[in-house]
């Protein structure tokens, strides 16, 4: 079973469709990289597989079923976690309260690897998380959305605003999450971190698939070079 | 264009140049023409906004008087046709509806019920030209052309009521509480006239704004405090309720007597029977009057209205003098031409709902009750007999 | 102290916890959903007149407070469902909406009660003696009930999970649909709950007031200036919100006059809509 698989998506606001006709997929255990310069559409895509904004075209599959006009907070139920761009964190609620939300007993305990890797975050579980510079809020909006341990990962530009050794601790933190068998879809500016991680690109311009392929397939000179015209 | 259309055409043409031929009749044509229908009478009565309860007495009285009228006869020979008009909104809101009654329905004479801010503006907009009988309880000192009020004047309410208090009650001391408009403020400088008269004295003298969320939490402390022996109650609707409410939980009421200006049946209801001890109130009409002539309305009332017969109080009472008032006058000054009406009123003799009133100085005599509540009905304690206006309005 | 200081204090007390109570269930629906409740003030009233009905029927005055939970829960629910819901994040709509729902409740009201003033005989009448004042145990009593429901309701959002999941949707709604909260349910169920807030309320002022279906107009004034100075979305604002309304008032009437009182608060709602629109506690 495929975790996520979208097929001739299209969408955007207004009149306009951002994204034109994308497909791709993402088996159990691999990771797709989607990369390609600001405002072609990366976020615009992953809002369209989350349910954010409607598919004018095309269907998206997650964890076997059809999407169709399911809300967001259903699509959860499909196995599907997603940690945005934008407003990562709940910034009103205080660090701890971010990460026990969405947890039965409301009990931390299954933090503790997160916080043997970022223990800034363990020091900071009662500030308030709008306090937290960017690149903490990605390291919690990051940890909330891999402890849910969901088959399908979503991640809109994780890396923003991190120091480069938290980079690495990610991107070991994917690796080890790859070989249980997640499967994620990374929106990534940072080609070194995509590199550690990626198994497949899906390089987009102007809404479109410029080019799709495996890492084998696929070197940084090819993805640069549309990165920079 | 299809034939369907042409006679469309047609018709619209035709009915244009009624239209155009009627606007440009002269105004004596006009007139004429009306007087041969139904005698207009544009019915000003709160429909709509907080006084809005009054509505349906007031409508409810004025139509069986309506229907005596027609009975007798009408007015000229004409049948008397009511025009409920809403009077519950803001005065400019209401003057455009008297200009519609004026304009379009062509009214011969307007009747209302409603506060004096409302008259004020009713009255720069009739500018005399038709009658205008203005019917509730009020400050009294109008004389505007063409003007005739049937209401409670302070010489009739607040001077025999005050010197009940002080003579039969020993009341030395009083308080007053008002909305803070022109009917509360005047009523109050009266009193304070027959109460210095009297050699009683002011404890104290405050208003509330009207239409405004009051709570009167605060002033009913300050009474306490004040101690007085009487409590002047001149505000009106939901502010009367409160204030009576908030003044006997207080434990008030059985220390200090209150007497209200405008308190009838609604109210009281409002106000509930254990709020009600020691409250006095003085009207020309209560529903429990035992006059012949009130037994007698009020089952002209039942058997017009059955089961739905609105709550009878002063202001329906008065809406339904009104409307005989405008069939005696205008019967007898023989038109609605100003000088004849203002000449016919002098001595004037009609039905109210208690008995018969007379006219004088464009304002009426008429006997007073003082009711004492019991509960949430009025008992009369005493009934001042004929009692004159003290206004005297050139004829 | 003077018997009538005493009065005066506890006066104020009555005046500011009271219109906390009344102003609550608006804040929540304006601060949580975005949802102005043109409607606010009739809820209290139909508050207003389920206690009414409970006298009528001489039955226990606090058998009201379920009945005006469920006459005003379920109006709130279908309201919500049928008329606030297609209109989310479309401000002027829902106002236009819920003005026109004020306008067929308080008709509704007129047809089944008629438009007269009715009233509610006051449970526990009579008064009590606190600092030497003597003060109706009814108003006392109130003041006891509308601190205790306040300050429940604050403990609650402000620790339990509920009340957190309920401040996460309001603070990033995206975020919290993506981490599979029923935004609408938990929409829906605050609506609700402001809904009987407002019945509760309207109980609670019924002895107090002649019932009619005019009520709700009287207090929905008033917590529209306590929004106005508290803030729109903050649950902090409410409070502030009728300790400046409120207490203003209170003070001003018991100190000065109640014209006074009535320009002072008018005079200052102008103000903060003039030089500070998002009140003192605005969110975001």
């Amino acid at each position: 079973m495929i975790p996520i698989s979208f097929n001739t998506v299209s969408g955007g606001y207004g009149s306009l469709n951002v994204v034109q006709d994308l497909s791709g997929e993402v088996e159990a255990g691999k990771v797709l990289c989607v990369v390609g310069r600001n405002g072609v559409g990366k976020s615009t895509l992953l809002k369209l597989l989350l349910g954010y904004l409607p598919c004018r075209s095309g269907e998206v599959t997650i964890g076997g079923r059809k999407a169709g006009s399911m809300a967001p907070e259903a699509r959860r139920g499909l196995g599907i976690s997603y940690c945005p761009q934008e407003r990562p964190v709940f910034d009103d609620l205080s660090v701890s309260d971010n990460l026990a939300l969405m947890v039965k007993d409301g009990r931390l305990d299954g933090y503790r690897r997160f916080f043997d890797l970022f223990p800034v975050l363990e020091k900071r579980l009662a500030q308030r998380a709008g306090t937290l510079s960017g690149g903490e809020k990605k390291l919690l909006s990051f940890t909330r959305g891999l402890a849910e341990h969901q088959p399908a990962v979503v991640l809109d530009e994780p890396t923003e605003g991190v120091q480069w050794e938290n980079i690495q601790r990610m991107a070991e933190m994917i690796n080890g999450r790859k070989a249980g068998g997640t499967a994620f879809i990374v929106v990534e500016q940072n080609l070194s971190f995509a590199e550690l991680i990626a198994d497949h690109y899906l390089v987009m311009d102007h809404g479109r698939c410029v080019l799709i392929g495996s890492c084998a397939e696929i070197g940084r000179a090819d993805i640069v070079k549309h990165l920079t015209v | 264009m299809p034939p369907f259309m042409t006679i469309d055409r047609r018709t619209m043409l035709a009915g244009m140049a009624g239209a155009l031929a009627a606007g440009i009749a002269p105004g004596a044509l006009r007139r004429a023409v009306a007087a041969e229908g139904e005698f207009k009478i544009g019915l000003l009565i709160p429909l709509s906004g907080p006084a809005a309860l009054f509505g349906p007495s007031n409508q409810g009285c004025a139509e069986l008087a309506a229907d005596e009228a027609n009975a007798a006869g009408g007015v000229l020979g004409r049948k008397i046709k009511l025009i409920p008009t809403d009077a519950g909104a803001a005065p400019a809101e209401v003057a455009k509806s008297v200009v519609r009654l004026m304009l379009e329905e062509k009214v011969d004479l307007v009747i209302g019920s409603h506060d004096s801010a409302v008259r004020q503006a009713v009255e720069a907009t009739i500018k005399g030209k038709v009658p205008y009988i203005y019917t509730p309880v009020y400050e009294g000192g109008d004389c505007t052309a063409n003007l005739y009020c049937l209401g409670e004047t302070p010489p009739q309410q607040i001077k025999p009521s005050i010197e009940f208090m002080m003579k039969e009650k020993g009341a030395k001391t009083f308080y007053m509480i008002g909305n803070d408009y022109v009917w509360a403020r005047n009523s109050n400088e009266a009193a304070k006239s027959y109460i210095s008269a009297g050699g009683g004295s002011v404890a104290g003298e405050e208003y509330v704004p009207l239409g405004a969320p009051n709570r009167f939490e605060e002033i009913v402390t300050r009474i306490k405090g004040a101690k007085p022996d009487v409590v002047l109650v001149t505000v009106i609707g939901a502010d009367n309720v409160n204030f009576n409410r908030a003044f006997a939980s207080f434990g008030l009421d059985k220390e200090i007597t209150r007497l209200a200006f405008l308190l009838e049946e609604n109210t009281l209801l409002g106000i509930g029977a254990e709020s009600s001890g020691n409250l006095y109130s003085c009207m020309a009409y209560f529903a429990n009057v035992g006059s012949e002539a009130n037994q007698t309305f009020k089952a002209a009332m039942k058997a017009k209205f059955g089961e739905k017969v609105p709550q009878l109080s002063t202001l329906g009472a008065d809406a339904y003098a009104g409307v005989h008032c405008a069939k005696a006058l205008i019967d007898k000054a023989g038109s609605t031409e100003a000088a004849a009406v203002a000449a016919a009123s002098q001595g004037l003799s009609f039905a109210i709902a208690g008995g018969t009133a007379t006219m004088t100085g464009r304002h009426v005599d008429k006997d007073m009750y003082l009711a004492m509540c019991k509960g949430t009905e009025f008992e009369v304690v005493k009934t001042f007999e004929k009692v004159a206006s003290g206004q005297s309005c050139p004829v | 102290m003077d018997p009538l200081i005493v009065t005066q204090i506890l006066n104020i007390l009555f005046g500011v916890t009271t219109l906390a109570m009344i102003a609550l269930g608006l804040a929540i629906t304006f601060g949580m959903l975005g949802v102005l409740n043109l409607a606010h003030g009739e809820f209290v009233m139909m508050g207003a007149f389920c206690a009414l009905v409970v006298d009528r029927a001489g039955a226990p005055f606090v058998l009201a407070v379920p009945l005006a939970l469920l006459v005003c829960g379920g109006v709130g629910l279908m309201v919500e469902m049928l008329l606030i819901r297609p209109l989310y994040r479309r401000p002027f709509d829902t106002l236009v909406a819920t003005w026109g729902l004020s306008l067929l409740l308080r008709k509704l009201a007129e047809a089944g009660f008629g438009l007269g003033f009715n009233s509610v005989s006051v449970p526990l009448a009579g008064t009590a003696t606190l600092f030497g004042a003597d003060y109706p145990t009814y108003r006392l009593v109130l003041i006891v009930v509308c601190v205790a429901i306040i300050g429940a309701l604050f403990a609650w959002y402000g620790t339990s999970r509920a009340g957190l999941k309920i401040r996460a949707m309001v603070g990033n709604p995206d975020l919290a649909r993506a981490l599979g909260m029923p935004v609408k349910r938990l929409a829906t169920t605050t609506f609700v709950i402001g809904s009987c807030l407002a019945g509760l309320a309207g109980v609670m002022v019924a002895p107090l007031v002649p019932v009619h279906p005019y009520l709700g107009l009287d207090y929905v004034i008033k917590s529209f200036f306590v929004l106005v100075v508290g803030g729109l979305g903050s649950v902090l604002g409410v409070v502030a919100g009728t300790g400046v309304i409120g207490g203003l008032d209170s003070v001003m009437s018991a100190v000065f006059g109640s014209t006074q009182a009535y320009f002072t608060v008018l005079v200052v709602a102008i103000l903060f809509l003039w030089l500070k629109p998002r009140g003192l506690f605005s969110h975001g």
